[in-house]
Formats: C-alpha cells, structure tokens, sequence
C-alpha cells in the first residue's frame, strides 16, 4: 500500500476519516448535542461509503429511460437503497437521542454527561 | 411447502404489528394482547421445531417475489427454532413476572407504549434468530437497540433516563462499527445475502486476495456487536440500565436483548465468514482476552456492590465474558457450551432479577444490601428461588450453570493452549461468583437481629400474589430442566449447529 | 430392584424439606421477627391447647394441618415432642433401609443421565457399607441427644430438618458410584450442612458459615477440576478398585495429571482440615450446636476423606502415584497437620476450639495411612474413621453438655466438673483415652496399624518420621485431653482469687450470649439471663450444675462403651477393612 493508491481511493479515505471523526465525537464528547452531531457525522460517512461503492464512473441513475436494458448502462441500485435504509434508521435514532437530551435537560439543566452522572450520584436515587 | 414453514415470517409480523395495536387499546386490553401475541408466537415457534426437527435440514424462506442474489430471505433450521422458543418463553416469564412492578412503577398513560416497546423487541429478536440477510439484520439490530432504550426510560427517573442516554451512545457506536463492517463486506463480496457471501468469503480467502480487508470487516462487526453486548470494556452502561429500569426490561434486558446480539455474532461466524475463515483470523483470541478479562472484573465489581439489582448486572457482566470466552476457544465444542450458556444464563438471570425484586419488597423497598437481612423469611418462594438461582450461576450440580461449565471446561480442553488460561478463568471465576451470591443468600436467611429493622418490614405470603410465585416456580423448573435434562438440548443444539452454517 | 437405594436418600431429605417448609401466613420463622407472627403464635398456642379450630376454618390450609401433624406449628412441649418422634421415626426409619441396602449385597443402579456418558450412578461396594453404616450409628445417636440439647440452641425445627437432608445427601454420597455423582453429593452436603453451622443467627455464626462455605467450594472446585482431567485419561469414571486411569492415554501428560490429583488432595482435604485448607474447622466448631459439632467432625469431615479414597484408590490406581512427587507432598502435608493440629489443640483453650484443632490433627492420621499406599495403614486409616467418628462425636457430646448445664466454653471452667457430673465426665476420660490410643481402647488398634503400616511401607525416610510424628502427636493429644480428665476429677486447691475470674468469664460469656442472639430468641437469651442470674448468686460458678439428663447420658454412654467394645473385640471389623485395603492395593 502506498501514499499513490490512497490518492487513487482519496473519497474512501474521505469517507473513513470522517467516521472515525464521528465515532470519536460520539464517543468522547461529554456534550449530547455535540454527540448526537457525531453520530450523524459517523453515519454520514458510511452512507459515503456505501454510495461510493455503488457508483461505477461513467453509468446512470438506474432508471430504464429510452428501453435501454443492459446492465452496462446504470450503477448498482442496492446501495442507494440501502442508503436509504439507513438515513431512515439514523433519523429515528437521532429522535430518540434528541427526546432524550431534551429530558435530561429539563432535569439538570445541563447538557454535559458526566455532569449529569456525577450529580446523580449525590443524589443517590 | 408445508404451511408450518410460514410460521416463522408469521412469528415476526405478528410481534411486530401487536405493537400499533397495543398502542390504541384500553390498558388492560393492551396487556392481554400483549400476552396472547407472546403466547401464540411461542405456540408458532413449537410447531417450527417440531418441523424442523422432523424434516432434519434447514429451509429456506424467500420473501417477495425475489429469487436468491437479490431478494431477501428468512433461514429456519433446529437451532433458530429453538432459540425462538426460548427466547418466548423467557420473554413471556419476564412479562408475567414483572406485571404488578410495572402497574407500580410506570405512569399509566405510558403502559401501552411498555407493550408496543416489547411487541418490537420480541419481532426484532425473531427477525434476528431468523434473517438470512447482513442488512436486514443491521436494521433489527437498531429496532432492537430502540425498543430496549425504551425500556430503560419507561420508568421516569433520573438515572434510568441517564441510563438509557448512555445505553443509546454505546449501541450506536456498536451499530456504526457493526455497519461499517457490513459495508465493507458488502464491497468485497458484492452479496448481502449470507450464504452468498459465505461462498465469495471462501474464495477470497482461498485465493488470498484482499487478505487485510477482510480481517478489517470482521473485526469491525464482532467488535461492534460485542459492544453492544456489553462485553467488558464496553460495560458502563450496564448496572445503570439493568440497576434502576422497571423489573420486566432488567430481566428482558439481561437475559435477551444482549443474547440476541450474541446469537448474529454466531451467525456471522457460521453462516457469513464460515467458520475456519474465522478461526484463522485472530479475532477469536481478541475475544477470547476480553471474555477472560469480563469475567474476572465483572464479578470483583458484583463482590463491590451493595445494590442487590446492580450487582446482579455485573454478574451479567461476568457471564457475558464466559459466552465470548467459549466463542473465543474456537471450536465447535465451545459455540454449543456459549449456546447452551446463553439459555441458562438467560433462565437464571431472569429469575435473579424476578426474585430479588420480590426480596426487596419486603424491604422497604430498598435495594441495599443491608436491607435485605432476612427477607428469604419474609418472601418464601422469593429466597427460595434466589437461592436456587445463586447456586445455578456458582455451578452447583442439578442446576443448568454447572452443566455450562462443564461444557466449557470440555470444550476448552480440546484446544491447544487455551486450556489452561481458560480453565483458570472459570475457577477463578466460579469462585468469586459464589462469594457474592452466597453472601447474599446468606444475608437473606439472616434473621434481623437489629431491632430497627424488624418494625415495618412487611410479609408476603405466596398466596397474595400467586402470578409471581407461578412464574418463579416455572423459571426454577427451567433451570432444573436445563440442568437434569441437559442432554438432549445440547443434542439439539448441535444438530442446530450442524445445519447453520 | 436398585431404585430402592434412592429410598434411604429421598426419606429423610423428603421429610427434611416438609420440616422446613413454612406453616403459613407468617407464623413460620416470621414469628420470631415480626409482632403479628407473636400474635398468632399466641393465638395457635391457646387453640392447641384446646384443641379446637379457629372459629375461620377458611384459613385452615393444609400445610397449617400439616404443620400440627408434625409438631412444626408452635414451641408447646407437645408440639415438640411431636417433632422429636417423626424425626426420630424418619431417622430410623432411612437408617434402617440404607443399613439394608448396604449389606444385602452389591448393588448398582443407574438414575439418569445427567449428560451424555454422565449418569448419576449409585452403587454400593465395602467401602460404602463401612461409611454408610458409622454414619447411621452416630448420626441416630446424635439425633437423640440432640433432642434435649437443642432445647437450648431453640429453632428446632430448622435444625432437624436440615439434619435429616444431610443425612440423605450423606447416605447418597456413601452409595454414589461415579465421581461426578460423587461430586454432586459432596456439594450438595457442604450446603445443606452449612445451616447447621449458622444456627445461631450471630454475626460470628454467620461468618463462620460463610467461612465454612468458601473452604469447603474451593476445596470441591479444587476437587472437580482433577475429576474433569481424570475423566479425560480414565477408562471410566465409575469407581473401580485399582483405579481406572488408563496408561497408555496418560502417557506424556503425567506431569499434568499428577498435578490435577495434587489439587484433588488439596481440594477434598479441605473437608478433612488437611493443611492448608484446615482454617474453618476451629471457626465452625465453637460457634455450632453441639450436636452439629459432633456430627461435623465425626461424620462431615469424613466425606473428605471417602473422596480422597475415591479418587486415589478407585480412580487414579495407588500404583500410579506410589513414589511420586504427589505422594512425597501428600505425606508431608497429612503428618505437618497432624502435628499442628495437636499442637494448637494444646494450646487452645476454649474447649470447642480444642477439640475443633484435635479433629484437624486425627483426621489427618487417617489420610496419612492412605498416603503411605501400603495395605496395613490403609487398613489402620479405615479402622481410625470408625474409631475418630464415634471418639470425637462423644467428646463434642460432652462439651455440649457442660454449655447445656452451665455455658462452661473454656477449659478453666471446668476445674471440679467431675465432681457434679461424674458420668457425663467418665464418658469424656473413656473416649479421651481411646483417642490417645491407650490399649484396650479402640484408637490403639487403629494407630498400632498405621504405625505398623507406615514401617513396613516402602516409603523412605516417612516410614520412621511418620510413626515418631504420630507418637508425639499422641503424646500432646493425652496432654490436651486428659488434662480435662485430671482437673476435672481432681480440681487444684480453689484460691477465692481464682473463682472471681472464672465468674467473671462465665458472667462475660452470658453476656456475650445475650447480645449475640437476636432479640426476640427467648430461649438462648433465657439461658443465658439464668445463667447469669445464677453466677450471680451463688460464690461457686459450679454450684446448680447436676448431672446430665438421661436423654443426654444414654447416647453419650452407648458411644463411649462402642470406643472401649470395639478395642476389645476389633476382629470383624479388621477383617472387614482388610478385604477393602486387599482389593485396592
């Protein structure tokens, strides 16, 4: 491997950096909403990916216009539909993260997690 | 086709559409659909095996009008059955044993979202046991990961809500790994089916070709779905959520949602990557380490604890690493000792949560340790099945841990060089288990000698809530079952094995 | 025809369990905590006495019928003496059946399968029929006395229930025939056995019982970890005499397997107080009833060693550890307790604890005899189990009875007991003496054959540091007991100084007594208030103590008089052992 062939792959590389920026956002920010922006950066990224594999240089949409059949002719559909699996996975986790931020909030009045942890452990519940 | 085969689809979309329902019915409605969804899923899932184990092979199920490469498809052989029957079963105990804390706990307008949330998890942990395809399983992987955070924060207080906060970050960052993973799997093979991609693996792997992005993807799914089933250093979350949620998701929690991971992890082995793919990898000995580890800190936490229902989560913990220590041996031996320990750790955990909660009722309430003294007087049939659910997690013969153990300790002998860290392990392990349990059976069956304690504690008889004692009677036959009859499960689990792949 | 063996094992735990089972809304032990369990106590109490039903014949349920039936419902005299005789009835009953199983001739019987080429497997060869047949002697003995003792300890009900399931999960063990079986039992009698331990419901009861427990799980779990190795290099695992363990398997992993029957020496020697898992013997022995004592020590540790037996001489074959390291350090560890044992006897002076350090050093004679691996010793260990079994069971009977009478724990209080109770006393010196080993008494034969075994064994520089070991242990062993005989019966000149302390110490013991038990146990804080009451008023903390109860006396006498019978006419029963040492080595 060689500095030449990750400039060849330069959006794959694009793609991985920026989840591994998410996936540490998610993971070591104590801020939730900055977490939850994480989370979309990270999901972002394999959405990225997933197109990028499925996009062959040169080829259209995957829609038969003109009776055109061959398969030389259109990109791979899946990953567009898995793309779209996803986004509708990632909308509703993201949902249920911001409810929950809004939650904690309004309890503590902070957004910081480790804030609200060691607060819940004065209290003691 | 036989229409027993429909069966399973039908399980799923009946779990899965109980929920709507649930949600627009009366309360008590709610809870019987609820109940009779559960039932009629366990009856389906009987028949499926019964099928199976008559016709003796695997089938397969196309969804839509699809054929192979491209559609998507459901696979049932002995093994999926019988974890769907187990996986009902325990579900429906847990449900009827935590009825009356749920009525208590929860506020009543969000009861019927309790039961959609369940609907879901049981039809996510179907699809799960049954799918034939990575994507699908991704997508009930997040339908899992939703309904249990929901479980979690039915219950509205501050930690149970700081729980799920904080079950949610690591099951996503689990969930991004594990579809990274797919993805790059995806690109190698160009397969989203299983099997397909079992056969392009073995060509990859036969011909050497992209040796390190295999090995990447592999990694990237097992250590995703090993967060999200808590293995050791991706605990935290645990004794929270298991700690301070209504009983019924503790014991759902503990006893399903991480074993429904565990059980796409066997999947992935066998039916994606093919087995010997996997042990060439070092993969397994990653997991191997953090299984080892898991069981020794999981169970120096639980000794720490003074709160009955946390330490019951670290010792989650500790049995989680033993099942990713028997994925870790290698062998074929140690995936049926990690099956068979998922369902008796599952029955016993259960029974640990349903029990302790009955303990701590005549308590005050309280989960101190200290409050606990001699309430296995209090609650009869609760210290009883404390006690025996303690004894099946130490290993004591009659009970179904001593069994896994055995199995375990059998399957480690076979490997080389693994046997004598392993064998330490579960020694070291067994041990420390049995101070923490026995300490608490001990302290239950202290008479109170401090006066204070004596003066409000309140009695419960057997007879004032018999739906708790029948469900405690039944997890303790189940744990006897598993422990006396333990031979022809782990037949069945073989031969479930045998056609899984 | 062998499902009737399971007959003597299910009576008694049945029985027991029925014991224990609660007798209804909260009058069961919740009666001793919570108010309204005093209420109804009360109240039961008037109606039994009337005999008539509560006028709400609704709450009358089977298990409140049942609970009069058996004598479990109150503490009225007749409600125990009702428990006293089904008890009795069901003791007897099973000991009669194991004793006739055992000696109608060999016997084996497959239960079930626990996994695949894992049954539980019973059957009964001599061995067996030698435990089987000493644990049914003493544990009826120790039974009838305990019927007067526990009067003391209250909560009998837990305790004769708990002692019936160890007597079937013993007779259990004696019959099992494979080692996972085997196991199975050995677990099961460590906890069944241990709330015998924490009778009391004290803080230090309790930690002993825990202390107990954790020996007793490492040991087994030591214990089980040989058995899986063993069960992958023996033919079978069911117990054969001369072992199974198959050579050409073992070939090339001696090294590993030596090791793991090392740590089956260790692990069931913990149940034996082999050093160096010996600690919870003298931790569980003081706190205790006495009854539970005696049978701990007579019978419990026993277990151990019937497991040593097993694995070395039904299992692994003598032949294949003679010489070797494992028997080297085997040797080394039995006589290094052995000499221990005696020496923290001597110097003991709770009078429990004493005895609690005396089984440690005898039980270790007896694993001793096994570890030389030569026929005469082993036959000398047999005959030392039956003997240490009924020897030790009188002597904790004895110290039962001075706590009974008077709460005398420590040895200095029992200057001048001879003079109060000659009989318990003459009991005491007749088994004293047996243990010393002083002819005719019983423990001479069995440590005239040890000795004599271990010098005609070929074993080296142990064949004369071992008898040295065992006299000077005999020595101490007359020292520590003996020494309770003479200032028993013979009493040094009272100085008015020295009774003050003695006074003092019984009145610090009551005390102790009283803040101990939990509040509302009547009976021991009863005892406890008389006899402080007593110490109070009279100058000589030995006034008001009479001789024991005849309930007391007649098991007590029996067993002395078996520890002097059986030194005179020992001749069946070395022939019987000797058939067993024949047959395995």
């Amino acid at each position: 491997m060689n500095f030449a062939n990750l400039l060849d792959n330069y959006e794959e590389a694009v793609a991985m950096v920026l989840f591994v920026v998410g996936f540490s956002n998610l993971l070591l920010q104590p801020n939730l909403i900055k977490k939850i922006i994480g989370m979309n950066i990270m999901d972002t990224a394999v959405y990225l990916f997933l197109a990028l594999k499925g996009y062959i240089e040169g080829h259209k949409a995957p829609i038969v216009v003109d009776g055109v059949q061959s398969v030389d002719a259109y990109v791979n559909p899946i990953p567009s539909g898995l793309v779209l699996t996803g986004i509708v996975v990632s909308v509703s986790v993201s949902a249920l993260m911001l409810s929950l931020t809004i939650r904690l909030y309004r309890r503590y009045h902070t957004l910081n997690l480790d804030e609200i942890s060691t607060r819940l452990k004065k209290e003691d519940l | 086709m036989e229409f027993v085969q429909n069966f399973p689809f039908i399980t799923i979309i009946l779990a899965l559409f109980s929920g709507p329902l649930c949600s627009i019915l009366k309360r008590r409605a709610a809870k019987w659909v609820n109940t009779v969804m559960i039932c009629l899923v366990l009856g389906m899932s009987v028949a499926t095996l019964l099928f199976t184990l008559q016709t003796g092979e695997a089938y397969v199920y196309q969804m839509g009008h699809f054929s192979a490469p491209w559609g998507n498809e459901i696979r049932v052989g002995v093994l999926e059955a019988f974890m769907a029957v187990f996986f009902s079963v325990i579900m429906l105990l847990c449900m009827l044993g935590g009825r009356r804390e749920l009525a208590e706990e929860v506020e009543e307008t969000k009861q019927n979202l309790y039961y959609v949330m369940v609907g879901l998890l049981l039809s996510s942990l179907l699809a799960l046991i049954y799918t034939n395809d990575l994507f699908t399983a991704y997508v009930f992987v997040e339908i899992n990961t939703i309904s249990a955070c929901g479980l979690i924060m039915i219950r509205q207080n501050g930690r149970a809500v700081e729980a799920a906060t904080r079950y949610m970050i690591m099951s996503l960052l689990g969930s991004g790994l594990f579809l990274m993973g797919i993805c790059y799997l995806y690109d190698l093979t160009g397969h989203l089916l299983m099997s397909n991609i079992k056969e392009q693996v073995a060509l990859l792997a036969a011909s050497g070709e992209y040796h390190i992005p295999l090995l990447i993807s592999i990694t990237l799914m097992s250590v995703g779905l090993a967060i999200k089933s808590a293995l050791f250093p991706f605990h935290s979350w645990v004794p929270d959520a298991y700690g301070y949620s209504t009983l019924s998701s503790a014991a759902i929690l503990s006893s399903l949602v991480s074993k429904g991971y565990i059980f796409l992890v066997v999947k992935i082995f066998y039916r994606v990557i093919g087995f010997d793919v996997i042990r060439e990898s070092k993969v397994i000995n990653v997991l191997f380490v953090f299984g080892v580890l898991g069981m020794i800190f999981g169970s120096i936490n639980a000794i720490r604890e003074n709160n009955i229902r946390r330490m019951i989560a670290w010792s989650s913990v500790a049995q989680i690493g033993y099942i990713y220590m028997g994925f870790g041996l290698g062998t074929t031996a140690g995936i049926t000792a990690s099956l068979f320990h998922i369902l008796s750790h599952a029955s016993t955990k259960s029974l640990l949560f349903v029990s302790a909660s009955g303990l701590t009722d005549v308590s005050h309430d309280d989960t101190d340790f200290f409050e606990l003294t001699g309430a296995g007087y209090r609650n009869r049939i609760a210290g009883v099945a404390f006690t025996v659910g303690s004894l099946s997690m130490v290993g004591i013969p009659l009970f179904s841990g001593f069994i896994s153990k055995v199995l375990f300790a059998s399957a480690a002998y076979d490997t080389s060089g693994k046997v004598i860290p392993a064998m330490i392990a579960l020694a070291l392990s067994t041990l420390l288990n049995a101070i923490y349990f026995m300490k608490t059976v001990i302290r239950i069956y202290t008479p109170p000698y401090r006066a204070n304690l004596t003066t409000d504690t309140r009695v419960i008889a057997m007879s004032e809530q018999p739906q708790t004692a029948v469900v405690l009677m039944l997890f303790i036959a189940l744990n006897l079952i598993l422990g006396l009859g333990s031979q022809p499960i782990v037949n069945m689990l073989t031969q479930g094995l045998g056609m899984f792949g | 025809m062998g499902i009737w063996i399971l007959l003597p094992i299910f009576l008694p735990v049945i029985v027991g369990i029925l014991l224990l089972l609660p007798t209804g809304a909260g009058a069961a032990a919740g009666k001793d905590q919570s108010p309204q369990g005093d209420l109804e106590g009360q109240n039961s109490q008037g109606d039994s006495g009337s005999q008539a039903h509560p006028s709400n014949g609704v709450q009358e349920s089977w298990r409140i019928r049942f609970a009069r039936m058996t004598g479990t419902f109150d503490e009225s005299p007749e409600s125990l003496s009702r428990l006293h005789t089904l008890t009795a009835a069901a003791l007897i009953v099973s000991a009669l059946l194991a004793l006739a199983a055992a000696w109608s001739g060999d016997v084996s019987f497959t239960w079930f399968e626990l996994m695949e080429g894992i049954p539980v497997y019973f059957q009964i060869d001599d061995v067996g029929r030698l435990f089987v047949t000493v644990i049914s002697l003493v544990w009826v003995l120790v039974c009838f006395y305990s019927f007067v003792y526990m009067e003391h300890e209250g909560k009998e009900r837990r305790f004769f229930g708990f002692y019936l399931i160890v007597y079937g999960v013993l007779v259990a063990l004696s019959f099992s025939g494979n080692l996972v079986t085997m196991y199975l039992c050995y677990e099961l009698m460590t906890l069944t056995s241990m709330p015998m331990v924490l009778h009391s419901g004290s803080r230090e009861s309790i930690m002993a019982a825990l202390k107990y427990l954790f020996y007793s799980m490492c040991g087994a779990y030591l214990g089980l970890f040989a058995i899986f190795f063993l069960y992958q290099y023996c033919d079978s695992i069911t117990f054969t005499a001369g072992g199974t363990l198959n050579l050409a398997l073992a070939e090339g992993h001696t090294g590993i397997l030596l090791a793991a029957i090392m740590a089956s020496l260790i692990g069931f020697g913990a149940k034996a107080g082999m050093f160096p898992l010996h600690a919870w013997l003298p931790t569980a022995h003081p706190v205790a009833p006495a009854p539970a004592s005696a049978v701990l020590s007579g019978i419990i540790a026993k277990a151990g060693v019937l497991a040593i037996i097993r694995v070395v001489f039904y299992i692994v074959g003598a032949d294949f550890i003679r010489g070797t390291w494992v028997q080297t350090a085997w040797m080394t560890l039995a006589l290094l307790t052995v000499f221990m044992g005696s020496m923290l006897a001597f110097r003991e002076k709770v009078f429990k604890k004493r005895l609690a350090y005396s089984t440690v050093s005898q039980v270790s004679y007896i694993l001793f005899g096994l570890s030389t691996l030569a026929p005469t010793a082993m036959e000398g260990a047999l005959l030392h189990v039956v003997f240490h079994a009924i020897i030790k069971s009188v002597l904790f009977l004895t110290a039962g009875i001075f706590i009974f009478r008077g709460n005398l724990s420590r040895v200095d209080q029992l200057e001048g007991i001879g003079k109060k109770m000659p009989k318990t006393l003459w009991c005491f010196t007749f088994a004293s003496l047996a243990l010393v080993g002083i002819p005719p008494m019983s423990g001479f034969i069995s440590k005239w054959y040890l000795a004599q075994g271990a010098l005609e064994a070929n074993i080296g520089v142990f064949g004369w540091v071992g008898p040295a070991v065992l006299l000077v242990s005999a020595l101490l062993t007359a020292g520590y007991l003996l020494s309770v005989v003479t200032n028993g019966f013979f009493p040094k000149k009272k100085e008015t100084g020295g009774h003050l302390t003695v006074h003092a110490a019984a009145a610090e013991a009551g005390n102790a007594d009283s803040r101990e038990t939990d509040a509302a146990d009547a009976v021991a804080a009863r005892n406890a208030g008389q006899a402080i009451t007593a110490d109070a008023q009279e100058t000589d903390p030995l006034d008001g103590i009479t001789e024991a109860p005849a309930g007391m006396l007649i098991p007590l006498a029996i067993l002395s008089a078996l520890t002097v019978l059986l030194g005179i006419f020992p001749n069946p029963l070395i022939q019987f052992v000797s058939k067993i040492a024949a047959a395995v080595l």
